[in-house]
């Protein structure tokens, strides 16, 4: 059961919302009684379980905004009972997906995650970090004779976006664990590869466990050593050091020596080089702002598919907020955010691939980066 | 010659923000912490000679009472040129908003009751998390950024409190509550983080006041 919020904005909707809550004998908690739903004042109604999907295609219908108050009424209500709540949400080995993981434990659950799927996942040398790490991907493909498309997707390009290495981790565990049972997920699968680094910037990544929490960029030294770390998404190929950048180390938008001067921007980018013909859309996933982002940063002029590229953003974020209510904007970075140059997802899309995105999860701002764990589940469920 | 703004693209979005901050201050406290829910509408005026005037529409709520819709009218003034005047703000709010009367004097009490001078740092942690004696001390330092994010906002700029390093309560002779914060401020368009020495007093019925506050010197080392 859903409890929805809606402010009603005119007379014609009080009535339609009136209508829909007496014929569907809807459990109004706000205000009491359906003869009291006025416009311009907080109205919240629980819905049934089975007659949510039926409420909200009336209200879309209606041209009626609303957001979901309380997600899962029945969750919270166990939550207020005093009793033991069994560790649901824990999947094969225990793996905690709704907890942020260091880096060891990543590379650990990475294993797992070949070991207990072999028919389905490989694990793949990428590269190597500055530090000497190595990347890995996990290639997710279903055994078969035809040739497949793949779509790629990168966490952890910034160090401080914990939601984002959490996300890819929690994708990759959605898709394993119903592979068996939806088949939109085998019909998927059956078209399609999907390829998923779950920590980009793997030295920045631990430096903001060690160190710094709101470290961003990796952790390559400048100027004798006095001075750490790129900006890897200003750091590729695309007007490059333009503009919305800084030529001195000590910025947060440092783009680094030249295009792909370092090591993780190279490993990147020469393996969607190699493969760019077969890559039929690439993700690349950060926080926070709620924004999905399309080409370019660098310039306000629309890439040649904007078309195309806006329609099936803007699905995704109506996808998106009929979980949750969550409200993503879309629109090019150089309109919705601000202007800059060298992103991985400019670049990816001038060598040619289609579809480009960049999604920046939760939130607009209240946590900002430090997004509290206890919003994994719901961000992740969201933006599945 | 007011142009009506996409509510989506940063412009707007940069002076929502200034509107949002202005409003904490004024109205945030231990009990109360408003957050933007949506900018339904926004305007720009470019007035020859003094600056852009930017006219929004504003739906907030009450982080501790989110099913409450806080409906504002604001307007931002950045003026022209000059770096270091805070743009000019007014926020009109509709309706009132929740009381706080009971749990603003049930911190108070519990704070001059302390015997020793409360200390604390990296709210939240790491992981998001807020021990619940310490949710109002954050709710206040989240107020007192709103007048540092107000003050310190250009077209140029957008401010958001990313953490509280370190935050030391000065114990006074008169009534208020004096607590002396370092606030880490992320500025989205140069992705800076920025630690701000901020001095806030409090007092239930006087509300939140910044007689002091400074951005601390020279860069956190790579």
């Amino acid at each position: 059961d859903q409890v929805l919020h809606i402010v009603p904005e005119t007379f014609q909707q009080v009535q339609d919302l009136h209508l829909l809550c007496s014929n569907l004998m809807l459990d109004l908690w706000k205000p009491l009684l359906p003869e009291d739903i006025r416009a311009g004042e907080d109205l919240h109604i629980r819905v049934p379980a089975p007659l949510v999907q039926e409420v909200k295609d009336s209200l879309d219908q209606h041209m009626i905004s609303y957001r979901v108050l309380i997600p899962d009424v029945q969750k919270l209500v166990d939550q207020s009972m005093p009793m033991e709540r069994s560790s649901h949400r824990q999947v094969s080995g225990g793996y905690v997906y709704t907890e942020y993981h260091p880096m060891e434990e990543i590379y650990q659950w990475m294993t797992q995650i070949q070991n207990n799927n072999s028919e389905l996942v490989t694990q793949h040398f990428l590269g190597k970090t500055f530090e000497n790490r190595t990347m890995y991907y996990l290639q997710i493909s279903q055994p078969s004779n035809k040739p497949k498309k793949i779509i790629w997707m990168d966490c952890g390009i910034h160090a401080r976006e914990w939601i984002s290495p959490a996300f890819c981790q929690w994708f990759v565990k959605e898709i394993l664990q119903n592979y068996k049972s939806d088949p939109k997920i085998r019909r998927f699968l059956q078209n399609l590869d999907l390829y998923v680094l779950p920590v980009l910037n793997i030295d920045g990544y631990i430096y903001s466990w060690e160190e710094d929490r709101l470290w961003r960029k990796n952790r390559s030294p400048y100027e004798n050593g006095t001075c750490y770390g790129t900006d890897l998404n200003r750091n590729f190929n695309s007007s490059w050091g333009s503009v919305g950048v800084s030529f001195n180390c000590s910025s947060d938008i440092f783009c680094g020596s030249g295009p792909e001067s370092e090591p993780e921007t190279r490993a990147v980018a020469q393996f969607i080089e190699s493969k760019k013909s077969d890559i039929l859309c690439y993700l690349t996933i950060h926080s926070y702002g709620q924004f999905i982002l399309t080409p370019y940063g660098s310039t306000t002029k629309p890439p040649s598919n904007n078309e195309e590229l806006m329609q099936v953003a803007k699905e995704a974020a109506a996808a998106l907020t009929g979980k949750y209510g969550t409200s993503y904007k879309v629109g090019s970075t150089a309109l919705i955010l601000y202007s800059n140059s060298g992103s991985s997802r400019d670049w990816v899309h001038m060598i040619g691939i289609p579809f480009s995105y960049t999604f920046e999860l939760r939130d607009t701002g209240t946590h900002g980066f430090i997004l509290p764990a206890d919003q994994i589940q719901p961000t992740c469920e969201e933006t599945m | 010659r007011a142009m009506e703004l996409p509510p989506s693209h940063f412009p707007a979005g940069r002076a929502a923000a200034v509107a949002v901050g202005y409003l904490r201050y004024l109205r945030g406290g231990p009990g109360r912490g408003l957050e933007l829910r949506t900018l339904r509408r926004a305007r720009r005026q470019d007035i020859d000679d003094v600056g852009h005037k930017y006219c929004l529409e504003l739906e907030l709520e009450d982080v501790l009472d989110k099913g409450r819709t806080v409906h504002c009218t604001a307007e931002v003034l950045y003026h022209l040129g000059s770096k270091s005047t805070a743009p000019d703000v007014q926020v009109t709010v509709q309706g009132e908003l929740r009381s706080t009367e009971e749990a603003d004097q049930q911190f108070y009490n519990r704070i001059r009751s302390l015997e020793k001078e409360l200390v604390a740092e990296n709210i939240p942690d790491s992981h998001g998390n807020v021990p619940p004696e310490l949710e109002p001390i954050h709710l206040l330092a989240w107020a007192a950024s709103g007048y540092v994010i107000w003050q310190n906002s250009t077209e140029n700029t957008k401010f958001h409190l990313a953490q509280v390093k370190h935050v030391k309560q000065v114990k006074r002779s008169d009534e208020d509550l004096q607590f002396d914060y370092v606030l880490l401020l992320h500025e989205m368009v140069s992705q800076e983080v920025i630690p701000w020495e901020v001095t806030v007093l409090w007092h239930p019925r006087r509300g939140a006041r910044v007689p002091r506050d400074r951005r601390q010197p020279g860069l956190a080392p790579g």
